[in-house]
């Protein structure tokens, strides 16, 4: 019974953020700042693809960055050289996931820890230098133009405010499927993978295709995330694929709180608005930044809205030792 | 032919040394801490800043005295990065936070650095310029200062840590930190000196580079990744593996210049890295896990 009203109580926190959401555009009226929404929107579906490896299975996922990049070109690159439309543009980033969480999947079944970090580190910048240097293909530093948005029948999803709702719209399917994915004995084996892997695997759990999986995951949905960027820039170069970009979705994912759905919404909210929150600290505003992130990750493992649950217990049972709920 | 090979040899050999003392640099770390210093490329670029920007052009101090005064003040920085940072991180369980947490120090300390020196980037001309002809070819006279300079290094971190008493007490940290503190050895002193002594080694390795690189926010990325390919293909967590993952990476990646198009030059070590990683992680020298 309190299981079930637990996850009522999810339920209700991640609907009450995507209405919150939904009307900022009704009362915030200013483009540029709906651009910015648009931006993290779209590291929220990022954010909760990376949530798969690195939040829940706890393994050091950098590539992000790489993984974005090509999900980002292959859909560009079908609808300008082979003239497909951006939907089709779409699967083929789906696609492209697939294939890279295939082949990042394999090497995390023998490394881990900082190993991993340090491959999927060497995948990002390959990733860039190749988007760099292939100039035939990708057109080099000049990066694809003209990229065509997408369409529904004759809609086009063109402008700031299109963007926000169709990629809103996105973001809640996806949500969605990752709320049923992190609920299910799939998102409870990955969780069992991170605490304690031999007792994981006693308990009938193969550990290569769970591992594989959320590797997929994260890269189909990382892909999707660079597919929806192309498709609402219309260009692209490989100038912001760099590691910062990779570790700035795992400063997303422990802003919001490692493991939960709507923390990923959160945390992606949070990292790309703030730097316009703190705007007025002019130069100092990224050293401020990360000072903020550094304390949070020493004091706040559980994300920084973890904070009220922190001084909660702090103030009623005058505990210093509280600690956040936990999913 | 023969001259550019030759040139690229030692051009390889000289890049290879700055990698292995990457490579050393954070193996120091790692072997007395468990952490993998992530910001350790920025404290590379903080040690040619400091050379350049505060002690030589700011200061006007002749060299030898600025080389000194960088590296003393890098070691003090390493050793407070120690207490204020690693040590604390040391204790958390998750890998997640311990990486996250070394990125971001090295975030701040380029935050630090672009409020200070600004961004326009730094020469500091003069300094190892020139050429010197060796049998006809023409090799920079920073490449072989660098050479020597790596040589003298790692000789003498050899000396420190197998025969005075700090040095050995970094390795028996390194080895077992329970026993160790068992034995009267104060851990927290010896990851300070350790981390204090990687710093100024950044520094060295900052210095060493400011003749080849122009001294930017960005001019070390490069290296300090490289650094980690060398770490893994030498052997992780091994000194003499470092040394020789460093100079493997820097002549395979200047001779596959004359087969590749150089632009795919930064592309082999990572490649190396990966490849090492999944066929053999405990790279040549290592021992198996």
């Amino acid at each position: 019974m309190l299981h079930t009203i637990k996850q009522h109580n999810k339920v209700a926190y991640l609907i009450l953020i995507f209405a919150i959401i939904a009307i900022v555009p009704f009362i915030i009226n200013d483009d540029y700042f709906i651009s910015v929404m648009n931006q993290a929107l779209i590291n929220g579906v990022v954010v909760l693809g990376l949530n798969f490896i690195t939040g829940l299975t706890g393994q050091m996922n950098l590539g992000t960055g790489g993984i974005f990049a090509l999900g980002a070109y292959v859909s560009a690159l079908f609808n300008v050289a082979l003239g497909l439309p951006a939907w089709v543009g779409l699967a083929g980033a789906v696609l492209m996931g697939f294939l890279i969480g295939m082949c990042l999947g394999y090497p995390s079944l023998r490394i881990r820890g900082v190993y991993l970090s340090l491959t999927t580190i060497g995948f990002t910048e390959i990733v860039r230098l190749l988007l760099n240097n292939l100039v035939g293909i990708t057109g080099g530093t000049q990066g694809v133009q003209g990229i065509a948005p997408f369409r529904i029948f004759s809609f086009a999803v063109q402008g700031h405010r299109s963007n926000y709702y169709f990629i809103l719209a996105l973001l809640v399917i996806l949500s969605w499927v990752s709320y049923r994915i992190v609920h299910s004995k799939w998102g409870r084996a990955l969780k069992a993978l991170r605490d304690n892997p031999d007792a994981a695997e006693s308990l009938g759990i193969n550990i290569s295709s769970v591992k594989i999986m959320a590797f997929t995951l994260a890269a189909i949905y990382g892909c999707i995330g660079g597919s929806l960027y192309v498709h609402m820039t219309g260009y692209v170069n490989p100038s912001m694929f760099t590691i910062d970009l990779s570790i700035k979705y795992v400063i997303m994912l422990m802003v919001g709180g490692i493991g939960l759905v709507r923390g990923n919404i959160i945390g992606a909210l949070i990292v790309t608005l703030l730097p316009e929150a703190l705007r007025f600290m002019g130069d100092y505003y990224q050293l401020v930044f990360y000072i903020i992130v550094l304390l949070g990750a020493i004091f706040l493992p559980d994300g920084w809205l973890s904070i009220v649950g922190v001084l909660k217990e702090k103030i009623f049972t005058g505990n210093s030792k509280g600690k956040a709920a936990k999913t | 032919m023969i001259n550019s090979i030759m040139q690229l040899l030692v051009s390889g050999l000289a890049m290879g040394f700055i990698y292995s003392l990457v490579a050393i640099e954070y193996t120091l770390i790692w072997n007395t801490t468990g952490l993998l210093n992530f910001s350790h490329d920025k404290l590379i670029t903080l040690g040619a800043y400091v050379f350049v920007g505060s002690y030589s052009l700011h200061l006007g101090l002749p060299i030898p005295l600025a080389i000194v005064c960088s590296l003393l003040t890098l070691w003090v920085f390493g050793a407070l990065m120690a207490l204020v940072i690693f040590i604390p991180l040391r204790k958390k369980t998750s890998t997640l936070f311990a990486i996250m947490g070394t990125i971001l120090v090295g975030k701040i300390i380029v935050e630090g650095i672009r409020l200070l020196y600004g961004t326009f980037p730094m020469k500091l001309t003069g300094f190892l310029a020139g050429t010197v002809h060796i049998g006809g070819t023409a090799i920079a006279t920073a490449y072989i200062a660098t050479i020597f300079v790596s040589i003298l290094l790692v000789a003498a971190l050899q000396f420190f840590l197998h025969y005075t008493k700090a040095g050995k007490a970094i390795r028996c940290v390194s080895q077992n930190q329970k026993a160790a503190s068992l034995m009267g050895i104060n851990v927290n002193k010896s990851i300070m000196v350790t981390t204090g002594i990687s710093a100024a080694i950044c520094c060295v390795i900052g210095i060493m580079i400011t003749p080849i690189f122009t001294t930017d926010l960005n001019m070390s990325n490069m290296i300090g990744l490289k650094g980690f390919s060398a770490g893994v293909v030498g052997g992780f967590g091994y000194l003499p593996g470092a040394i020789v993952g460093g100079l493997i990476i820097g002549i395979v990646e200047n001779l596959a210049i004359s087969i590749l198009p150089s632009v795919y030059k930064d592309v082999v070590s990572f490649a190396l890295l990966i490849l090492f990683l999944l066929i053999r992680p405990s790279g040549i020298l290592g021992k198996k896990a």
